[in-house]
């Protein structure tokens, strides 16, 4: 038993805008660094220690 | 007061949810919400269902996360440790949710994971007793499972603890037999508040269509309504109904009643009920077998 040839598209279009979805948080929070001028990862002990090696 | 915040979403996520399930759950079972349809072999499989995940196959996979991924990524452990709460949070919710949605969706679009997914869907009630109700496949390759493992090991961990918190009420929430729901389609001032709440998150209207045993009565929605935490992925890619009624019958119309043995562990036991999806040599799909047609009686 297969998968209908219209539910096998509509899965390969959601796929492709679920890579969006899945981006858009990390992007807004990079713009929002990007507006705010913020770096966090550069105060962070933990960034810092890996920075310096 | 955030340690306060901090310290019950520690304990929802320990015993805190089990304790909020079994509460509901006697609640339900005393209004008789489960009418004659828990018997023996679905009570059994139910109980299976909610101890074996808890105490085997979650601790399990936390325990080899905690071993295997410092081996598959060196140097990474809470490299993203500097992220903001909320957006660490937003991050989760949507990697988290997105992903079982389309762990979910696949189980109902692509015939061979179907009856992986059977278990859930063969419960002809809802409630707290089938929330949990899953074949142990499905529960070991919960894919989002092992996305926030990761996630809490490259730093993120703390949003991780109010995620599956919130995601935890939301879900159960959705499955109970309880329509708290109601009073937002109902009560007027409440109504604005109810036409958001059901395009964002799953409600027991939108989650209990999912679950009907049948698309006839407009209110089923058994081959859609996926959403899990967030309904919104089903707005997005158009596979949602909003009715604000819920549906007359639960379950599945092909159901034979299966042990709950085979519920549980198939293809490892299969069912010797004849014709059963989980028989030896059985449909992949019950549904898409023809029935076989009345015998009408001529006089």
């Amino acid at each position: 038993m297969k998968t209908d040839k219209i539910t096998q598209q509509r899965i390969i279009r959601d796929a492709l805008i679920s890579i969006v979805l899945y981006a858009l948080p990390v992007l807004l929070m990079l713009l929002s660094f990007r507006i705010s001028g913020e770096r966090p990862w550069k105060q962070h002990p933990q960034a810092t220690v890996k920075a310096s090696r | 007061m955030v340690h306060y915040i901090e310290l019950i979403f520690t304990n929802l996520n320990g015993w805190g949810l089990p304790v909020i399930m079994l509460i509901i759950g006697i609640i339900e079972f005393s209004f008789g919400l489960y009418e004659n349809h828990w018997t023996n072999n679905e009570r059994i499989l139910d109980i299976v269902c909610f101890v074996v995940p808890r105490i085997v196959v979650r601790p399990l996979i936390a325990y080899l996360g905690v071993l295997l991924l410092p081996t598959l990524l060196p140097n990474a452990k809470n490299i993203f440790a500097w992220v903001p709460f909320w957006w660490g949070f937003a991050i989760i919710a949507v990697g988290d949710d997105l992903t079982q949605y389309w762990y979910h969706r696949l189980h109902h679009q692509l015939p061979w994971l179907w009856r992986f997914h059977r278990t859930h869907h063969s419960a002809p009630y809802m409630g707290m007793a089938m929330a949990s109700r899953q074949n142990i496949i499905y529960t070991i390759f919960f894919s989002q499972i092992y996305l926030t493992t990761t996630l809490v090991y490259l730093g993120l961990g703390y949003p991780v603890l109010f995620v599956t918190g919130i995601k935890a009420l939301i879900t159960t929430g959705a499955h109970s037999s309880i329509k708290w729901d109601k009073p937002f389609y109902t009560i007027r001032w409440l109504q604005p508040i109810g036409w958001v709440m059901e395009r964002l998150i799953s409600t027991p209207a939108t989650h209990h269509a999912h679950h009907a045993d049948s698309s006839d009565d407009g209110v089923g929605n058994y081959k859609g309504n996926f959403g899990n935490m967030f309904f919104i992925w089903d707005i997005i890619f158009g596979t949602g109904i909003i009715t604000r009624q819920y549906p007359s019958g639960y379950g599945i119309k092909h159901y034979k009643q299966e042990e709950w043995y085979a519920q549980f562990l198939w293809p490892l036991f299969k069912s010797r009920r004849k014709g059963s999806e989980l028989s030896a040599g059985g449909p992949m799909v019950g549904d898409s077998v023809p029935a076989v047609p009345a015998v009408v009686a001529e006089a």
